[in-house]
C-alpha cells in the first residue's frame, strides 16, 4: 500500500505498553481510597435450594465489620440485557441457582475479617432438585429452575429463509452431523474486581468494564437512582473476550455495601471465584444439516443447536445467535433454518465470548470438508464458491460492503501454500482452513453510537474526550493515533479522556467490534470537524484559501506553495484571542436495521459493515496417542485498513492462541455443578511453548464506511482459528470428529469409532 | 486466597528443625521450596500452627560425590540439579524427569525433596475449602467416601512426582532423619500404597538425603501432560539401564511410582513389564484426561521411551 497517511497504518508501539510492560499500570484491584474497606462474598454451596432464613447478626456483631448487605438490601430489580430476560436479582432472594451464586456481602476492615463474618452469616437452606445438562432440562419432568421459562427454556431463537425442506428434497447431497463443544472460561489475566465509593448521594465505580455507559444505566437500574449519580470510571482491563461485557453481581454487591458503609469498598474476586461466579462460556451441542448441488453449491441449511446457559438469561438471545451470524455472514445459502435453544441449568452464569460458537463453527466448516470430499472437491474450492462477495446479502439481509471472503482465503492459501502442501501430506500430517465473516457493532438502539469532543488546548495540544473503552486490545491507542493522523499533530501532543460516564458521550463498548469502526469513526469526525475549524482561522491569517491548507507535524502549510507556513498553536491562541476556542464535536451511528430484534425480528442490516477472514492450520497427529501438534498456522484477517499494523498483529497472535491452540486443550469440567477446574493449573490455556509458528496476514479491503477504512482489529482470526485446526486435524485423520476440544482421549475415541463403523 | 495463621520458624540446623516440630506438638509442616505446600496451605488441606523452613540448613542443599554413591540434598532446587554434571553424566532418566518438572520459573524455586514428598493429586481434592464443603469431605479429608468414585472406601488420588519414577529406576536410597532415629531405606519403600496417606513416615521426619548409586546408566524419561510444560504428569515413565538391568517405573496413575524390574529389555520382556504394571493400576477419572486412555498409554509410553533409550545405546 502505498503511504496515504501519515501514523495511520503504521507498526507503532501502543500508548498503554510501556505502563503495560513495566507494571506501573493499575488496574482495580490496585487501587487505594482513604478508609477503603474489603469486601467479601457469601456464596450458595448449593447448586439449587430455597433460602429459608438469613441471619447476619453475629457477623454485624464482629469488630472491624462495617456493613453486611443481603437481597432485602436491593431493590427487587432484576438484570437481564432484554426486557424479556430479566431474571437475575443479582444478590439471591429467595433462591440460589448455582454453587457460588451471590447471597450476601460483607465490607470489613481487613480481609480476615471480612472472611471471618462470612463464617458468622447463618443462611437456612432447604435443598432442591438440580439439573445439570440442558437436554435433561429440557425433559417434562425436570426440575424448574425459573417459574417464567417452562421446561426451562430460556430463549428460543428461530430463523426462517426460504424454502429449506423443498431444497434439500433436491439436494444432490445432504449431510447432517451433530456436535458438541465443552464449555470454556474466558481466563483473563486480571480477575474481576470493583471499587464503589459512595459520598453524598453520588456512586463512583472502577471495574474492568467493556463500556462504561451501558454498565452504569444497568447499575442505575439495579440500584433505583438517576443515572447522573452513578459513574463508572476509567480504569485499565486486564482481558474481556466477552466476560466484562455486563454487569457483574459483584458491583451491585460493592455498591450496596460502599452505600451501607459510607466509605468506599473494595472487593477482589480469588481465581476460583472469577472462574465460577462471574460469566463464562456456553456449552454448545449443535445438529447441523447441509443440502449442496453437485458442484458444491449449498443450497439449504437446518440447524438445531442447544446452548447451556447456566442458571440465567444473562446476553440470551444474543448468545443464542451469534454463532448462526457469523457463518451466515461468511457464505451464501438461500434455504436456511437456525433453531437455537438456550437452555437454563444449574450452572455457573454464562455469556457472550469473543471465540463463541465452537461447535457450531468448526461443526459446519468440518462438514463442509466432508462434501467436498464427497464431491471429490478441494476444500478451498467449495468455500469460494459459497463465500459472500460485496454487494450481496447475507441470508437475514445484510449487506456486503466491503471485503467478501474470497480475497482472506487466496492470501491463506497462497502463503500456506496450500495446493502444495495438501498434495505432499503424509501419515498423520493435515493441513486445513477455516473461514468466518464477523460483524463491526450490532443493534443497540441509540446506544449503537459514539460521540466524541476534541478540545486544542493553548501550545497546540489537544484533548479528545471519548466513551472509548479498552480492554487491552489498544482502543485507546487506536482512538490517539487517528486524531494524530487528522489534526497533524504527534501522538504525545493528544491526551486522551475516555471510558468516564460523567465526562464522555455515549459509546457502544468494546463489544460487537464496534471500537475502531464506530468509535474510531467519531473520533476521526470530530477531530476532522477541529481541522476544519483549525484551517478556517489559518485562511483568514495566512490570507490563503483554506482548501489548499494542511496540517502536518504541528504546522499549518501550504499543499501548493512550500514557502507558506505557520505554527498551529498560532493558529490555536488566535482562536482563543477571538473568543471562539477549537472545540469540535464527531459522532457516528453505524447505519444498521434499527428494527431488528434477536427474536421477534432477525431480519435487516445487523451491521455498519463485516470483517472477513480465513486461517489455514497444519498439524501433525500421532495415531497412536492422539496427539495433535500445531507446527505452522496462518491468518489472513480483513480488517478493512490497519489503524495500526502491529496491534492489529498481536491480535491476530493472541487469538490463534485463544482458538486455534485452546481447540486442544481448553474445556471447564464439572461435578454436579461444581466446576473441577476453577483454577489456571487444571484450565489448561495454552502455553507459550505450545503455540504454532504464526504468520498473519492483513487484507486490506479499505471499508468505505470505516474510519480510514478500518473496520476490526482481529475477531475473524479467534472465530476460525478452531475451525482450521479441526479441519486439518479431519484431513489427517479422515475420521469425523464431533467432540470438541481435541484432547488426545477424544482423538482416539474418534479413531476407534470409525473402525466400528462411519468413515467419512 | 489467605492461608490461615501460622509461626514461621527457620532452624539453622536438623536437631533444631526436628526440636521446633516436637515443640509445636506436631502441628507444624516443613517448608522446602513451597510449591506444593504454599498451595496446599492456601486451599486450607494443610493448616499449620507453624512452618518450619528448611531452606536455610545449609548440608540439605548439597551435592556430593562420595565415591559409590552420589548424595543428593533433599533441598536441591530442581533448575541447579539438572544443569548439575554429575546428574547428567550419571543419570539420563533422572535429568530428563528434572527438565520434564513443570517449569523454569518453578524449577528454580521447587526441590527435589519437595517433588518427592509432594502429596498425592486428586480434582475432587485439590480445591478450595468453599469447594470441598460445597461437595462434602471425600476419604482424603476424613470423609466415608471417595468423591471421584461415589461410594468407593478407597482413595484413587494421583502421585504426580516427576522425580520419583526417573529416581526409582535409578534404585536411589533415602535417609530419613526423625526425632528417634535417622534411618535409611530404599526410595521404593517410602509409598504406603495409599493414596489417602501416601508415605511411610514418622511424625517429625525430615527427609535429609537422597543417595543414587554411582553407576553410569543409560535412561530416560516421558510425561504425558496436555501443555508442553507446567502441568503435573497425567501419566509418567522412566526407564534406566544400569549393569546389563533394566527398571521401568510408572507414576502418576496410583499412589506411588510402579517398578518394574527387567534383564534385557527386549519387546517381550517390556510386554511382560507393563503387564505387570496393568494388573496393579486403576485410574479413575480424577484428572483431566480419560481414566481408560491413561491406562492405554501405559504400554505406549513406556514402549517408545525403552525403545528410543536402547536405541541411542546402539
Amino acid at each position: 500500500m502505498d503511504r496515504e497517511y501519515t501514523i495511520v497504518g503504521t507498526r507503532m508501539t501502543r500508548t498503554d505498553s510501556l505502563a503495560k510492560v513495566t507494571g506501573s499500570a493499575s488496574f482495580t484491584a490496585d487501587l487505594k481510597l482513604p478508609r477503603m474497606l474489603c469486601a467479601k462474598v457469601l456464596r450458595s454451596p448449593h447448586p439449587h435450594a430455597k433460602i429459608l432464613n438469613i441471619d447476619t447478626s453475629r457477623a454485624l456483631r464482629l469488630p472491624g465489620v462495617k456493613a453486611v448487605v443481603t437481597a432485602a438490601d436491593a431493590h427487587g430489580v432484576k438484570w437481564g440485557v432484554f426486557k424479556y430476560t430479566q431474571d437475575h436479582p443479582m444478590i439471591a432472594v429467595d433462591r440460589v441457582r448455582y454453587v457460588g451464586e451471590d447471597v450476601a456481602g460483607v465490607a470489613a476492615a481487613d480481609e480476615e475479617t471480612a472472611l471471618e463474618a462470612l463464617d458468622l452469616i447463618q443462611v437456612d437452606y432447604e435443598p432442591l432438585p438440580a439439573v445439570f445438562n440442558p437436554e435433561d432440562a429440557m425433559k417434562k419432568d425436570a426440575p424448574l429452575i425459573h417459574e417464567e421459562y417452562a421446561n426451562n427454556i430460556n430463549v428460543h431463537v428461530h430463523i426462517e429463509v426460504g424454502e429449506v425442506d423443498e431444497a434439500f428434497g433436491q439436494a444432490h447431497l445432504v449431510r447432517e452431523d451433530t456436535f458438541h463443544a465443552a464449555g470454556e472460561a474466558y481466563s483473563t489475566l486480571e480477575p474481576y474486581a470493583t471499587v464503589a465509593s459512595y459520598a453524598n448521594g453520588y456512586l463512583d465505580l472502577w471495574m474492568p468494564n467493556a463500556a462504561p455507559h451501558v454498565r452504569a444505566k444497568a447499575l442505575s437500574n439495579l440500584l433505583k437512582m438517576p443515572l447522573n449519580k452513578v459513574r463508572v470510571r476509567r480504569i485499565n482491563v486486564g482481558g474481556h473476550f466477552g466476560s466484562r461485557s455486563e454487569v457483574s453481581p459483584g458491583d451491585l454487591v460493592t455498591s450496596l455495601l460502599s452505600m451501607k458503609a459510607g466509605c468506599p469498598v473494595k472487593l477482589v474476586l480469588t481465581r476460583e471465584e472469577n472462574a465460577a461466579c462471574t460469566r463464562q462460556v456456553h456449552d454448545i451441542q449443535a445438529t447441523i444439516k447441509t443440502g449442496v448441488k453437485k458442484d458444491g453449491t449449498i443450497t439449504a441449511k437446518e440447524f438445531r443447536v442447544v446452548y447451556d446457559g447456566g442458571a440465567y438469561s444473562s446476553t440470551g438471545p444474543i448468545a443464542a445467535s451469534i454463532p448462526y451470524y457469523v457463518y451466515e455472514e461468511a457464505y451464501r445459502f438461500p434455504n436456511v433454518r437456525y433453531n437455537g435453544y438456550r437452555v437454563i441449568t444449574n450452572k455457573g452464569i454464562r455469556g457472550m465470548y469473543g471465540a463463541h460458537g465452537r461447535a457450531f463453527l468448526c461443526g459446519n466448516e468440518m462438514q463442509l470438508d466432508m462434501i467436498a470430499r464427497e464431491l471429490g472437491m478441494d476444500p478451498m474450492e467449495i468455500r469460494l464458491k459459497n463465500g459472500l462477495k460485496v454487494g450481496e446479502e447475507t441470508a437475514t439481509k445484510s449487506v456486503i460492503i466491503s471485503g467478501g471472503l474470497e480475497e482472506p482465503i487466496r492470501r491463506a492459501a497462497e502463503q500456506a501454500n496450500w495446493t502444495e502442501k495438501r498434495a505432499g501430506l503424509t501419515e498423520g500430517e493435515g493441513i486445513g482452513m477455516g473461514c468466518v465473516a464477523v460483524m463491526c457493532g450490532f443493534p443497540m438502539g441509540f446506544r449503537s453510537g459514539s460521540a466524541c469532543y476534541v478540545k486544542l488546548n493553548d501550545d497546540g495540544q489537544a484533548t479528545i474526550v471519548t466513551g472509548i473503552c479498552d480492554t487491552g486490545m489498544g482502543n485507546e491507542s487506536m482512538a490517539i493515533q487517528i486524531a494524530s493522523e487528522v489534526l497533524g499533530i504527534p501522538v504525545e501532543d493528544i491526551s486522551l479522556v475516555n471510558a468516564d460516564t460523567v465526562v464522555t458521550n455515549l459509546d457502544p463498548g468494546a463489544y460487537s467490534q464496534a471500537a475502531s469502526f464506530v468509535g474510531g469513526n467519531a473520533v476521526k469526525r470530530a477531530c476532522e470537524d477541529a481541522k476544519r475549524q483549525i484551517l478556517g482561522f489559518a485562511a483568514t491569517k495566512m490570507n490563503h484559501p483554506a482548501e489548499d491548507l494542511d496540517i502536518r507535524d504541528r504546522t499549518i502549510i501550504s499543499k501548493t506553495d512550500p514557502s507558506k507556513s505557520m505554527p498551529m498553536r498560532w493558529i490555536v491562541r488566535e482562536a482563543f484571542f477571538q473568543g471562539k476556542p477549537i472545540a469540535a464535536t464527531g459522532a457516528y451511528m453505524p447505519k444498521v436495521d434499527f428494527q431488528r430484534e434477536w427474536i421477534k425480528k432477525p431480519y435487516g442490516q445487523m451491521a455498519g459493515t463485516f470483517s472477513f477472514g480465513c486461517s489455514v492450520a497444519e498439524v501433525t497427529v500421532d495415531k497412536e496417542t492422539g496427539q495433535i501438534r500445531i507446527p505452522h498456522f496462518v491468518a489472513a484477517h480483513d480488517c478493512g485498513n490497519p489503524i495500526n499494523t502491529m496491534a492489529v498483529e498481536g491480535q491476530i497472535e493472541g487469538s490463534v492462541q485463544q482458538a486455534g491452540v485452546a481447540v486442544l486443550t481448553e474445556e471447564t469440567r464439572w461435578t454436579e455443578g461444581l466446576l473441577l477446574n476453577p483454577d489456571l493449573l487444571e484450565y489448561k490455556v495454552p502455553l507459550a511453548c505450545d503455540m504454532p509458528e504464526i504468520e498473519p496476514l492483513i487484507v486490506c479491503s479499505n471499508d468505505p464506511e470505516g474510519p480510514f477504512g478500518a473496520k476490526e482489529g482481529g475477531l475473524t482470526t479467534r472465530m476460525n482459528a478452531y475451525s482450521a485446526v479441526v479441519c486439518a486435524a479431519h484431513n489427517a485423520l479422515g475420521v469425523p470428529l464431533n467432540e470438541f476440544p481435541l484432547t488426545p482421549d477424544r482423538v482416539l475415541k474418534a479413531l476407534d469409532a470409525a473402525k466400528g463403523g462411519d468413515k467419512s | 486466597m489467605i492461608t490461615s495463621k501460622f509461626e514461621f520458624r527457620s532452624p539453622k540446623d536438623v536437631e533444631e528443625a526436628v526440636r521446633l516440630y516436637r515443640e509445636f506438638q506436631g502441628e507444624a509442616v516443613y517448608l522446602s521450596g513451597g510449591t506444593d505446600l504454599v498451595p496446599r496451605m492456601k486451599l486450607g488441606l494443610e493448616k499449620p500452627k507453624a512452618v518450619i523452613d528448611l531452606k536455610r540448613i545449609v548440608p540439605l542443599t548439597t551435592v556430593e560425590d562420595q565415591g559409590d554413591w552420589i548424595r543428593i540434598g533433599p533441598l536441591a532446587r530442581i533448575f541447579d540439579l539438572k544443569q548439575n554434571d554429575l546428574v547428567g553424566d550419571y543419570f539420563p532418566a533422572l535429568e530428563a524427569s528434572l527438565e520434564a518438572t513443570s517449569c523454569e520459573s518453578l524449577q528454580m524455586r521447587g526441590t527435589i525433596g519437595g517433588n518427592l514428598l509432594q502429596n498425592s493429586r486428586c480434582l475432587f481434592y485439590n480445591q478450595s475449602e468453599f469447594w470441598r464443603r460445597s461437595k462434602g469431605f471425600c476419604l482424603k479429608m476424613g470423609g466415608e467416601s471417595c468423591n471421584a468414585v461415589p461410594g468407593a472406601k478407597t482413595c484413587f488420588a494421583n502421585y504426580c512426582s516427576d522425580n520419583a519414577p526417573a529416581l526409582c529406576t535409578l534404585s536411589a536410597e533415602i535417609e530419613l532423619s526423625g526425632p528417634d532415629e535417622v534411618r535409611r531405606l530404599n526410595l521404593e519403600e517410602l509409598y504406603t500404597n495409599k493414596a489417602d496417606k501416601p508415605f511411610d513416615l514418622q511424625p517429625g521426619e525430615i527427609l535429609t538425603a537422597i543417595f543414587v548409586p554411582k553407576k553410569k546408566s543409560i535412561g530416560g524419561y516421558e510425561k504425558l501432560r496436555v501443555r508442553g510444560a507446567i502441568d503435573y504428569p497425567l501419566l509418567s515413565a522412566a526407564f534406566s539401564f544400569v549393569d546389563g538391568t533394566g527398571k521401568l517405573a510408572i507414576g502418576a496413575v496410583g499412589p506411588k511410582p510402579y517398578v518394574v524390574e527387567m534383564k534385557q529389555p527386549s519387546h517381550d520382556a517390556i510386554g511382560e513389564a507393563v503387564e505387570v504394571v496393568l494388573k496393579q493400576v486403576r485410574p479413575v477419572g480424577n484428572t483431566v484426561l480419560d481414566p481408560d486412555y491413561r491406562k492405554r498409554m501405559i504400554p505406549v509410553l513406556a514402549g517408545r521411551l525403552i525403545n528410543k533409550v536402547m536405541e541411542g545405546a546402539k
